[in-house]
Protein backbone atom coordinates (compact mmCIF):
# COMPACT_ATOMS: atom_id res chain seq x y z
CA UNK A 1 0.00 0.00 0.00
CA UNK A 2 0.72 3.45 -0.19
CA UNK A 3 3.35 5.08 2.31
CA UNK A 4 4.49 7.94 0.91
CA UNK A 5 4.20 10.57 -1.95
CA UNK A 6 5.98 13.37 -3.33
CA UNK A 7 4.71 15.90 -6.46
CA UNK A 8 6.54 17.78 -8.60
CA UNK A 9 5.78 19.51 -11.34
CA UNK A 10 7.94 18.31 -14.57
CA UNK A 11 8.83 21.58 -16.47
CA UNK A 12 11.77 20.86 -18.80
CA UNK A 13 13.67 23.59 -17.01
CA UNK A 14 13.48 21.46 -13.56
CA UNK A 15 17.46 19.80 -15.60
CA UNK A 16 19.79 22.48 -14.80
CA UNK A 17 21.85 22.33 -17.88
CA UNK A 18 18.79 23.22 -19.88
CA UNK A 19 18.76 27.13 -18.94
CA UNK A 20 22.51 27.59 -19.59
CA UNK A 21 24.60 29.98 -17.34
CA UNK A 22 22.05 30.99 -15.20
CA UNK A 23 20.35 28.73 -12.72
CA UNK A 24 16.47 29.65 -13.30
CA UNK A 25 13.90 28.92 -10.50
CA UNK A 26 16.63 26.97 -7.96
CA UNK A 27 14.00 27.33 -5.25
CA UNK A 28 11.69 25.01 -7.52
CA UNK A 29 14.50 22.70 -7.96
CA UNK A 30 15.31 22.95 -4.15
CA UNK A 31 11.58 22.01 -2.84
CA UNK A 32 11.86 19.13 -5.42
CA UNK A 33 15.11 17.78 -4.03
CA UNK A 34 13.52 18.52 -0.60
CA UNK A 35 10.27 16.28 -1.91
CA UNK A 36 12.28 13.67 -3.43
CA UNK A 37 14.49 13.17 -0.22
CA UNK A 38 11.49 12.70 2.03
CA UNK A 39 9.85 10.33 -0.32
CA UNK A 40 13.18 8.27 -0.32
CA UNK A 41 13.32 8.35 3.59
CA UNK A 42 9.68 6.86 4.23
CA UNK A 43 11.74 3.47 3.23
CA UNK A 44 9.72 2.44 0.46
CA UNK A 45 10.02 -0.67 -1.09
CA UNK A 46 9.04 0.54 -4.34
CA UNK A 47 9.11 3.83 -6.08
CA UNK A 48 6.49 4.38 -8.73
CA UNK A 49 7.45 7.17 -10.99
CA UNK A 50 4.04 8.65 -12.57
CA UNK A 51 3.89 10.95 -15.43
CA UNK A 52 2.04 12.21 -18.63
CA UNK A 53 3.62 11.24 -21.91
CA UNK A 54 1.91 10.36 -25.19
CA UNK A 55 0.93 6.80 -24.19
CA UNK A 56 0.06 4.91 -21.30
CA UNK A 57 2.66 2.24 -20.60
CA UNK A 58 5.26 1.12 -18.60
CA UNK A 59 9.12 2.01 -18.83
CA UNK A 60 12.37 -0.08 -18.13
CA UNK A 61 13.88 0.96 -15.24
CA UNK A 62 17.25 0.95 -17.36
CA UNK A 63 15.97 3.86 -20.05
CA UNK A 64 17.07 6.86 -18.69
CA UNK A 65 16.56 11.03 -19.38
CA UNK A 66 17.44 12.11 -22.72
CA UNK A 67 17.62 16.07 -23.21
CA UNK A 68 18.76 16.33 -27.04
CA UNK A 69 14.88 16.65 -27.69
CA UNK A 70 14.95 20.53 -25.83
CA UNK A 71 18.67 21.06 -26.50
CA UNK A 72 20.07 19.26 -29.27
CA UNK A 73 23.80 20.03 -29.51
CA UNK A 74 24.21 21.12 -25.38
CA UNK A 75 27.34 19.41 -23.82
CA UNK A 76 27.77 17.52 -20.91
CA UNK A 77 29.84 20.04 -18.72
CA UNK A 78 28.46 23.71 -20.73
CA UNK A 79 26.88 24.74 -17.70
CA UNK A 80 30.06 24.49 -15.83
CA UNK A 81 28.15 21.53 -13.75
CA UNK A 82 29.68 17.84 -13.88
CA UNK A 83 27.10 15.84 -16.26
CA UNK A 84 24.22 15.40 -14.04
CA UNK A 85 23.22 11.55 -12.83
CA UNK A 86 20.12 10.07 -15.00
CA UNK A 87 21.16 11.45 -18.02
CA UNK A 88 23.88 8.81 -19.36
CA UNK A 89 22.51 7.63 -22.51
CA UNK A 90 21.60 3.62 -21.14
CA UNK A 91 21.42 1.12 -23.21
CA UNK A 92 17.76 1.25 -22.89
CA UNK A 93 15.56 3.97 -24.30
CA UNK A 94 15.14 7.47 -23.48
CA UNK A 95 12.31 7.99 -21.21
CA UNK A 96 9.40 10.92 -21.92
CA UNK A 97 10.72 13.93 -19.84
CA UNK A 98 8.23 13.38 -16.29
CA UNK A 99 9.53 9.89 -15.74
CA UNK A 100 13.11 11.47 -16.74
CA UNK A 101 13.25 14.40 -14.45
CA UNK A 102 11.76 12.11 -12.02
CA UNK A 103 14.70 9.25 -12.09
CA UNK A 104 17.19 12.08 -11.79
CA UNK A 105 15.33 13.20 -8.59
CA UNK A 106 15.02 10.00 -6.89
CA UNK A 107 18.93 9.20 -8.27
CA UNK A 108 19.89 12.58 -6.36
CA UNK A 109 18.15 11.87 -3.25
CA UNK A 110 20.17 8.73 -3.30
CA UNK A 111 17.55 6.32 -3.98
CA UNK A 112 18.67 2.92 -5.30
CA UNK A 113 15.81 0.41 -4.57
CA UNK A 114 13.61 -0.83 -7.08
CA UNK A 115 11.57 1.17 -9.55
CA UNK A 116 8.39 1.51 -11.51
CA UNK A 117 7.85 3.76 -14.26
CA UNK A 118 4.44 4.31 -15.68
CA UNK A 119 3.26 7.05 -18.34
CA UNK A 120 -0.02 8.12 -18.22
CA UNK A 121 -1.88 9.43 -21.44
CA UNK A 122 -3.55 12.72 -21.09
CA UNK A 123 -6.89 10.81 -22.91
CA UNK A 124 -7.04 8.40 -20.01
CA UNK A 125 -9.84 8.79 -17.97
CA UNK A 126 -10.36 9.19 -14.19
CA UNK A 127 -11.39 5.91 -13.64
CA UNK A 128 -8.80 4.16 -15.54
CA UNK A 129 -6.43 6.86 -13.80
CA UNK A 130 -7.89 5.51 -10.17
CA UNK A 131 -7.40 1.98 -10.89
CA UNK A 132 -4.18 2.67 -12.09
CA UNK A 133 -3.29 3.74 -9.01
CA UNK A 134 -4.61 1.46 -7.26
CA UNK A 135 -2.61 -1.21 -9.41
CA UNK A 136 0.78 0.35 -8.28
CA UNK A 137 -0.16 1.08 -4.52
CA UNK A 138 -0.69 -2.82 -4.66
CA UNK A 139 2.90 -3.34 -6.03
CA UNK A 140 4.59 -3.93 -2.35
CA UNK A 141 4.06 -3.29 1.24
CA UNK A 142 5.43 0.15 1.27
CA UNK A 143 5.25 1.92 -2.23
CA UNK A 144 6.47 5.58 -2.54
CA UNK A 145 5.05 7.54 -5.53
CA UNK A 146 6.40 10.19 -7.00
CA UNK A 147 4.02 12.00 -9.55
CA UNK A 148 5.21 14.27 -12.02
CA UNK A 149 2.06 16.73 -12.79
CA UNK A 150 1.71 20.16 -13.71
CA UNK A 151 -1.33 23.06 -13.50
CA UNK A 152 -2.43 25.01 -16.19
CA UNK A 153 0.12 26.66 -18.58
CA UNK A 154 -2.45 29.71 -19.08
CA UNK A 155 -1.84 31.52 -16.34
CA UNK A 156 -1.12 35.00 -17.37
CA UNK A 157 -0.84 36.95 -20.69
CA UNK A 158 2.96 35.88 -21.05
CA UNK A 159 2.38 32.77 -20.52
CA UNK A 160 3.21 29.61 -23.13
CA UNK A 161 -0.80 28.92 -23.49
CA UNK A 162 -2.08 32.99 -23.07
CA UNK A 163 -4.30 33.93 -20.40
CA UNK A 164 -7.43 31.60 -19.62
CA UNK A 165 -9.33 33.17 -16.88
CA UNK A 166 -9.80 29.77 -15.42
CA UNK A 167 -7.02 28.92 -14.77
CA UNK A 168 -6.86 30.23 -11.39
CA UNK A 169 -9.77 28.32 -9.87
CA UNK A 170 -8.30 25.30 -11.66
CA UNK A 171 -5.08 25.03 -10.06
CA UNK A 172 -6.27 26.89 -6.45
CA UNK A 173 -8.80 23.65 -6.41
CA UNK A 174 -5.82 21.22 -7.19
CA UNK A 175 -3.78 22.76 -4.62
CA UNK A 176 -6.26 22.52 -2.01
CA UNK A 177 -7.36 19.58 -3.00
CA UNK A 178 -3.95 18.32 -2.59
CA UNK A 179 -2.68 20.80 0.67
CA UNK A 180 -6.41 18.98 2.22
CA UNK A 181 -5.96 15.75 1.22
CA UNK A 182 -8.95 15.42 -0.68
CA UNK A 183 -8.57 13.13 -3.20
CA UNK A 184 -12.09 12.96 -4.22
CA UNK A 185 -11.74 16.71 -5.57
CA UNK A 186 -8.68 14.86 -7.79
CA UNK A 187 -10.52 12.63 -9.29
CA UNK A 188 -13.17 14.90 -9.92
CA UNK A 189 -11.38 17.11 -12.41
CA UNK A 190 -12.69 17.95 -15.17
CA UNK A 191 -10.56 16.16 -18.35
CA UNK A 192 -11.85 18.30 -20.92
CA UNK A 193 -11.26 21.96 -18.85
CA UNK A 194 -7.99 20.80 -18.13
CA UNK A 195 -7.39 20.04 -21.37
CA UNK A 196 -8.34 23.58 -22.26
CA UNK A 197 -6.53 24.87 -19.78
CA UNK A 198 -3.05 22.87 -20.37
CA UNK A 199 -3.36 21.92 -17.29
CA UNK A 200 -1.00 18.44 -18.15
CA UNK A 201 -0.93 17.18 -15.10
CA UNK A 202 -4.63 15.70 -14.56
CA UNK A 203 -4.42 11.96 -15.26
CA UNK A 204 -1.02 11.93 -12.80
CA UNK A 205 -3.00 13.51 -9.85
CA UNK A 206 -5.75 11.17 -10.79
CA UNK A 207 -3.22 8.23 -10.65
CA UNK A 208 -2.51 9.48 -6.87
CA UNK A 209 -6.22 9.65 -5.95
CA UNK A 210 -6.04 5.93 -7.24
CA UNK A 211 -3.76 5.28 -5.04
CA UNK A 212 -4.66 6.60 -2.08
CA UNK A 213 -7.30 4.15 -1.65
CA UNK A 214 -9.99 6.41 0.24
CA UNK A 215 -7.32 7.60 2.74
CA UNK A 216 -6.87 11.43 3.86
CA UNK A 217 -2.79 11.84 3.36
CA UNK A 218 -1.04 14.52 5.29
CA UNK A 219 0.51 17.29 3.12
CA UNK A 220 3.48 19.77 3.07
CA UNK A 221 3.18 22.43 0.37
CA UNK A 222 6.61 23.21 -0.61
CA UNK A 223 6.79 25.34 -3.74
CA UNK A 224 3.18 26.79 -5.39
CA UNK A 225 3.28 29.31 -8.33
CA UNK A 226 3.56 30.17 -11.46
CA UNK A 227 6.58 32.50 -12.11
CA UNK A 228 6.45 31.70 -16.08
CA UNK A 229 2.75 31.47 -16.57
CA UNK A 230 2.77 27.60 -15.55
CA UNK A 231 1.49 26.61 -12.20
CA UNK A 232 4.00 24.64 -10.40
CA UNK A 233 3.55 22.48 -7.07
CA UNK A 234 5.48 20.52 -5.08
CA UNK A 235 4.18 18.51 -2.44
CA UNK A 236 5.06 15.97 0.12
CA UNK A 237 2.34 13.54 1.55
CA UNK A 238 2.35 10.63 4.10
CA UNK A 239 -0.61 8.10 4.67
CA UNK A 240 -0.88 7.07 8.48
CA UNK B 1 57.27 32.75 -51.93
CA UNK B 2 56.30 29.89 -50.16
CA UNK B 3 57.76 28.43 -47.47
CA UNK B 4 57.47 24.97 -46.61
CA UNK B 5 56.07 24.07 -43.17
CA UNK B 6 59.03 21.90 -41.01
CA UNK B 7 58.01 18.25 -40.32
CA UNK B 8 57.33 17.62 -37.11
CA UNK B 9 54.22 20.59 -37.74
CA UNK B 10 52.28 18.10 -40.08
CA UNK B 11 50.72 16.42 -37.92
CA UNK B 12 48.11 18.91 -36.00
CA UNK B 13 48.16 19.41 -32.47
CA UNK B 14 44.97 18.65 -30.26
CA UNK B 15 43.25 21.99 -28.95
CA UNK B 16 44.12 22.44 -25.76
CA UNK B 17 44.23 24.99 -22.95
CA UNK B 18 46.20 27.90 -23.23
CA UNK B 19 48.57 29.39 -20.73
CA UNK B 20 48.90 32.97 -19.97
CA UNK B 21 49.75 34.53 -17.04
CA UNK B 22 47.78 33.28 -14.53
CA UNK B 23 44.74 31.85 -16.38
CA UNK B 24 44.63 28.17 -18.37
CA UNK B 25 42.05 28.79 -21.14
CA UNK B 26 40.33 26.23 -22.84
CA UNK B 27 39.16 25.52 -25.90
CA UNK B 28 36.17 26.75 -26.72
CA UNK B 29 36.49 30.06 -24.65
CA UNK B 30 36.66 33.41 -26.44
CA UNK B 31 39.18 35.85 -25.39
CA UNK B 32 38.51 39.64 -25.92
CA UNK B 33 42.03 41.44 -26.52
CA UNK B 34 41.31 44.80 -25.65
CA UNK B 35 43.83 47.39 -27.86
CA UNK B 36 45.48 50.58 -25.64
CA UNK B 37 47.70 52.44 -27.70
CA UNK B 38 50.12 54.34 -26.14
CA UNK B 39 50.66 56.52 -29.23
CA UNK B 40 49.56 59.94 -30.21
CA UNK B 41 49.15 58.53 -34.25
CA UNK B 42 47.42 54.82 -34.47
CA UNK B 43 45.35 54.91 -36.81
CA UNK B 44 41.90 54.05 -35.07
CA UNK B 45 40.90 56.82 -33.02
CA UNK B 46 44.87 58.55 -32.90
CA UNK B 47 46.07 59.78 -29.41
CA UNK B 48 42.82 59.26 -27.31
CA UNK B 49 45.28 56.79 -24.63
CA UNK B 50 48.45 58.43 -25.70
CA UNK B 51 48.18 60.54 -22.09
CA UNK B 52 48.54 57.47 -19.47
CA UNK B 53 45.13 58.43 -17.29
CA UNK B 54 43.38 58.60 -20.83
CA UNK B 55 44.73 54.83 -21.35
CA UNK B 56 44.60 53.58 -17.41
CA UNK B 57 40.47 54.54 -17.65
CA UNK B 58 40.46 53.04 -20.99
CA UNK B 59 41.87 50.04 -19.20
CA UNK B 60 39.31 50.12 -16.47
CA UNK B 61 36.24 50.52 -19.19
CA UNK B 62 37.46 47.52 -21.01
CA UNK B 63 37.81 45.21 -18.12
CA UNK B 64 34.63 45.92 -17.25
CA UNK B 65 33.06 45.29 -20.95
CA UNK B 66 34.54 42.08 -20.53
CA UNK B 67 38.65 42.08 -21.67
CA UNK B 68 40.16 39.71 -21.25
CA UNK B 69 43.92 40.27 -22.21
CA UNK B 70 45.49 44.21 -22.19
CA UNK B 71 47.39 45.15 -25.20
CA UNK B 72 49.65 47.20 -24.68
CA UNK B 73 51.49 49.07 -27.79
CA UNK B 74 54.10 51.76 -28.64
CA UNK B 75 54.60 52.03 -31.88
CA UNK B 76 51.79 52.11 -34.86
CA UNK B 77 51.75 49.72 -37.54
CA UNK B 78 52.21 52.12 -40.18
CA UNK B 79 55.12 53.94 -41.08
CA UNK B 80 55.67 57.29 -39.73
CA UNK B 81 58.07 58.73 -37.22
CA UNK B 82 60.82 56.53 -35.40
CA UNK B 83 60.04 55.42 -32.41
CA UNK B 84 63.38 54.11 -30.89
CA UNK B 85 63.71 51.36 -28.54
CA UNK B 86 64.16 53.60 -25.40
CA UNK B 87 60.79 55.68 -26.70
CA UNK B 88 58.73 52.70 -26.65
CA UNK B 89 60.01 51.06 -23.29
CA UNK B 90 59.06 54.66 -22.30
CA UNK B 91 55.77 54.21 -23.45
CA UNK B 92 54.91 50.83 -22.17
CA UNK B 93 56.89 49.52 -19.33
CA UNK B 94 55.61 51.77 -16.73
CA UNK B 95 52.15 51.72 -18.12
CA UNK B 96 52.02 47.89 -17.87
CA UNK B 97 53.65 47.84 -14.33
CA UNK B 98 50.57 50.46 -13.53
CA UNK B 99 47.97 48.19 -15.28
CA UNK B 100 49.52 44.96 -13.36
CA UNK B 101 49.18 47.02 -9.77
CA UNK B 102 45.50 47.54 -10.23
CA UNK B 103 44.92 44.33 -11.88
CA UNK B 104 46.83 41.63 -10.48
CA UNK B 105 45.44 38.27 -12.58
CA UNK B 106 44.38 39.87 -15.77
CA UNK B 107 46.65 39.16 -18.73
CA UNK B 108 48.76 41.65 -20.01
CA UNK B 109 50.19 41.66 -23.34
CA UNK B 110 52.67 43.97 -25.25
CA UNK B 111 52.38 44.81 -28.85
CA UNK B 112 56.12 44.54 -29.86
CA UNK B 113 58.72 43.16 -32.43
CA UNK B 114 61.91 44.31 -30.60
CA UNK B 115 63.27 41.44 -27.63
CA UNK B 116 64.60 44.79 -25.63
CA UNK B 117 60.92 45.87 -25.41
CA UNK B 118 59.80 42.60 -24.57
CA UNK B 119 61.99 42.58 -21.55
CA UNK B 120 61.24 45.23 -20.27
CA UNK B 121 57.33 44.70 -20.42
CA UNK B 122 57.67 41.56 -18.76
CA UNK B 123 59.66 42.61 -15.72
CA UNK B 124 57.02 45.07 -15.65
CA UNK B 125 54.51 42.19 -15.55
CA UNK B 126 53.53 41.51 -19.00
CA UNK B 127 52.24 37.81 -20.16
CA UNK B 128 52.47 37.80 -23.77
CA UNK B 129 54.47 38.81 -26.52
CA UNK B 130 52.37 40.00 -29.43
CA UNK B 131 55.06 40.10 -32.00
CA UNK B 132 52.94 41.38 -34.90
CA UNK B 133 55.62 41.53 -37.47
CA UNK B 134 56.07 38.16 -37.73
CA UNK B 135 59.40 36.96 -35.83
CA UNK B 136 61.46 40.14 -37.06
CA UNK B 137 63.66 39.88 -34.28
CA UNK B 138 64.69 36.24 -33.20
CA UNK B 139 65.65 37.46 -29.81
CA UNK B 140 61.90 37.80 -28.85
CA UNK B 141 60.80 34.15 -28.57
CA UNK B 142 64.27 33.97 -25.88
CA UNK B 143 62.95 36.64 -23.68
CA UNK B 144 59.14 34.72 -24.08
CA UNK B 145 60.84 31.66 -22.84
CA UNK B 146 62.73 33.22 -20.55
CA UNK B 147 59.83 35.20 -18.52
CA UNK B 148 57.61 32.00 -19.14
CA UNK B 149 55.27 34.61 -21.56
CA UNK B 150 53.15 33.68 -24.34
CA UNK B 151 54.50 34.55 -27.75
CA UNK B 152 52.39 35.31 -30.85
CA UNK B 153 54.01 34.51 -33.69
CA UNK B 154 51.95 35.90 -36.70
CA UNK B 155 52.67 35.94 -40.64
CA UNK B 156 53.59 38.91 -41.83
CA UNK B 157 55.21 37.63 -45.30
CA UNK B 158 58.15 39.31 -46.47
CA UNK B 159 57.14 42.97 -44.98
CA UNK B 160 59.75 44.41 -42.29
CA UNK B 161 58.61 46.11 -39.65
CA UNK B 162 56.04 49.46 -40.05
CA UNK B 163 56.19 48.70 -43.85
CA UNK B 164 53.36 48.59 -46.05
CA UNK B 165 52.29 46.13 -48.30
CA UNK B 166 53.50 46.79 -51.56
CA UNK B 167 51.94 44.69 -54.54
CA UNK B 168 52.85 41.58 -52.72
CA UNK B 169 51.66 38.14 -54.40
CA UNK B 170 51.02 34.64 -52.65
CA UNK B 171 50.58 31.80 -55.23
CA UNK B 172 48.50 30.26 -51.92
CA UNK B 173 48.13 33.29 -49.11
CA UNK B 174 46.49 30.69 -46.87
CA UNK B 175 49.68 28.16 -47.44
CA UNK B 176 52.00 31.08 -46.68
CA UNK B 177 49.98 31.82 -43.54
CA UNK B 178 50.06 28.02 -42.55
CA UNK B 179 54.40 28.00 -43.30
CA UNK B 180 55.23 30.77 -41.76
CA UNK B 181 53.09 30.80 -38.52
CA UNK B 182 54.27 27.39 -38.25
CA UNK B 183 57.88 28.08 -39.40
CA UNK B 184 58.25 30.62 -36.41
CA UNK B 185 56.43 28.41 -33.87
CA UNK B 186 58.82 26.03 -34.39
CA UNK B 187 61.56 28.62 -33.51
CA UNK B 188 59.89 29.30 -31.03
CA UNK B 189 59.54 25.73 -29.53
CA UNK B 190 63.63 25.87 -29.81
CA UNK B 191 63.77 28.63 -28.38
CA UNK B 192 62.44 26.81 -25.62
CA UNK B 193 58.67 29.03 -25.37
CA UNK B 194 56.66 26.41 -23.86
CA UNK B 195 54.05 24.57 -26.12
CA UNK B 196 50.43 25.93 -24.37
CA UNK B 197 52.02 29.42 -24.65
CA UNK B 198 51.88 29.65 -28.19
CA UNK B 199 49.42 31.44 -30.34
CA UNK B 200 49.05 32.22 -34.39
CA UNK B 201 47.68 34.93 -35.88
CA UNK B 202 47.64 35.34 -39.45
CA UNK B 203 48.21 39.17 -39.48
CA UNK B 204 45.12 40.50 -41.56
CA UNK B 205 46.15 43.30 -43.51
CA UNK B 206 49.95 42.76 -42.72
CA UNK B 207 51.80 41.63 -45.98
CA UNK B 208 48.36 41.17 -47.12
CA UNK B 209 46.13 43.17 -49.43
CA UNK B 210 42.28 42.89 -48.62
CA UNK B 211 41.69 39.95 -51.38
CA UNK B 212 44.29 38.61 -49.55
CA UNK B 213 42.81 39.06 -46.34
CA UNK B 214 39.54 38.07 -47.63
CA UNK B 215 41.11 35.01 -48.10
CA UNK B 216 42.32 34.56 -44.86
CA UNK B 217 38.88 34.84 -43.61
CA UNK B 218 37.69 32.66 -45.58
CA UNK B 219 40.22 30.01 -44.94
CA UNK B 220 40.57 30.79 -41.27
CA UNK B 221 39.53 26.88 -40.14
CA UNK B 222 43.19 25.70 -41.86
CA UNK B 223 44.94 27.31 -39.18
CA UNK B 224 42.82 26.65 -36.55
CA UNK B 225 42.92 22.88 -37.54
CA UNK B 226 46.24 22.89 -36.95
CA UNK B 227 45.38 22.88 -33.21
CA UNK B 228 47.30 26.25 -32.55
CA UNK B 229 45.29 28.53 -30.75
CA UNK B 230 44.97 31.10 -33.21
CA UNK B 231 44.27 34.89 -32.61
CA UNK B 232 43.02 37.47 -35.17
CA UNK B 233 43.18 41.12 -35.21
CA UNK B 234 40.80 42.65 -37.14
CA UNK B 235 39.58 45.30 -35.54
CA UNK B 236 38.55 48.43 -38.11
CA UNK B 237 41.35 47.09 -40.25
CA UNK B 238 41.62 48.63 -44.21
CA UNK B 239 40.72 45.32 -45.25
CA UNK B 240 37.12 46.20 -43.38
CA UNK B 241 37.15 49.62 -44.93
CA UNK B 242 37.99 48.54 -48.39
CA UNK B 243 35.71 46.14 -48.70
CA UNK B 244 32.43 48.40 -47.61
CA UNK B 245 34.13 51.79 -48.54
CA UNK B 246 34.01 53.01 -45.18
CA UNK B 247 36.90 55.20 -42.84
CA UNK B 248 38.02 53.80 -39.84
CA UNK B 249 35.24 55.61 -37.70
CA UNK B 250 32.49 53.66 -39.46
CA UNK B 251 34.10 49.87 -39.97
CA UNK B 252 32.40 48.43 -36.69
CA UNK B 253 30.20 46.48 -38.26
CA UNK B 254 32.06 45.13 -40.82
CA UNK B 255 34.80 44.27 -38.33
CA UNK B 256 32.30 42.35 -36.37
CA UNK B 257 31.03 40.48 -39.19
CA UNK B 258 34.63 39.41 -40.16
CA UNK B 259 34.64 37.98 -36.19
CA UNK B 260 32.24 36.52 -36.04
CA UNK B 261 33.21 34.19 -39.37
CA UNK B 262 36.34 34.01 -37.58
CA UNK B 263 34.80 32.72 -34.61
CA UNK B 264 32.84 30.24 -36.10
CA UNK B 265 35.77 29.08 -37.61
CA UNK B 266 37.63 28.46 -34.03
CA UNK B 267 39.57 31.77 -33.36
CA UNK B 268 40.27 32.27 -29.75
CA UNK B 269 41.48 35.65 -29.05
CA UNK B 270 40.10 38.92 -30.73
CA UNK B 271 42.19 41.58 -30.76
CA UNK B 272 39.69 44.53 -30.52
CA UNK B 273 38.82 47.99 -30.14
CA UNK B 274 35.36 47.89 -29.70
CA UNK B 275 35.52 45.40 -26.54
CA UNK B 276 32.07 45.64 -25.60
CA UNK B 277 30.16 45.16 -29.12
CA UNK B 278 33.32 42.35 -29.72
CA UNK B 279 32.34 40.24 -26.94
CA UNK B 280 28.84 39.84 -27.69
CA UNK B 281 29.44 38.80 -31.42
CA UNK B 282 32.18 36.04 -30.06
CA UNK B 283 29.97 34.76 -27.28
CA UNK B 284 27.26 34.78 -29.22
CA UNK B 285 28.96 32.61 -31.85
CA UNK B 286 30.45 30.62 -29.23
CA UNK B 287 27.30 29.76 -28.31
CA UNK B 288 26.08 28.71 -31.58
CA UNK B 289 29.30 26.56 -32.41
CA UNK B 290 28.27 24.72 -28.84
CA UNK B 291 31.89 25.83 -26.96
CA UNK B 292 29.24 28.14 -24.40
CA UNK B 293 25.57 27.76 -23.23
CA UNK B 294 23.48 30.28 -23.42
CA UNK B 295 23.36 32.89 -20.30
CA UNK B 296 19.78 32.45 -19.01
CA UNK B 297 17.78 29.91 -21.22
CA UNK B 298 13.61 30.18 -20.33
CA UNK B 299 11.82 29.94 -23.35
CA UNK B 300 9.82 27.35 -23.96
CA UNK B 301 11.29 24.86 -21.48
CA UNK B 302 8.68 26.49 -18.86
Amino acid sequence: MLSAAALCPAPPLLARELTGAAAVLPELRQACRDAADALVQASPDVVAVVGVAAETRTWDASARLDLSAYAPGIRAGATGSSQASGTAAGPGSSLPLPLGLGCRLLDEAGYDGSLDLQSVSESTTATECAALGARLAAAARRVGLLIMADGSARRSRRAPGYLDARSGTFDAEVGRAIRTGDMAALLALDPALARDLLATGRPAWQVLAGAMDGSRPDSVIRYEDDPFGVAYLVASMTVS
Amino acid sequence: MSESAPRQQDQPRTHGVLRLGKHAFPPGQPLIMAIVNRTPDSFFQPGMTWEEPAALERVHQVIAEGADIIDVGGIPAAPGSEVDVAEEIRRTAGFIAAIRSSYPDVVISVDTWRHETGRAACESGADLLNDSWGGSDERLAEVAAEFGAGLVCAHVGRQRPRTRPFRVAYADVMADVLAQTLRLTSRALAAGVQPDHIVLDPAHDFGKNTWHSLEVTRRLGELTETGWPVLVSLSNKDFVGETLNLPPEQRLPGTLAATAVCAWHGARIFRVHQVRESRQVVDMVAAIRGDRPPARAVRGLA
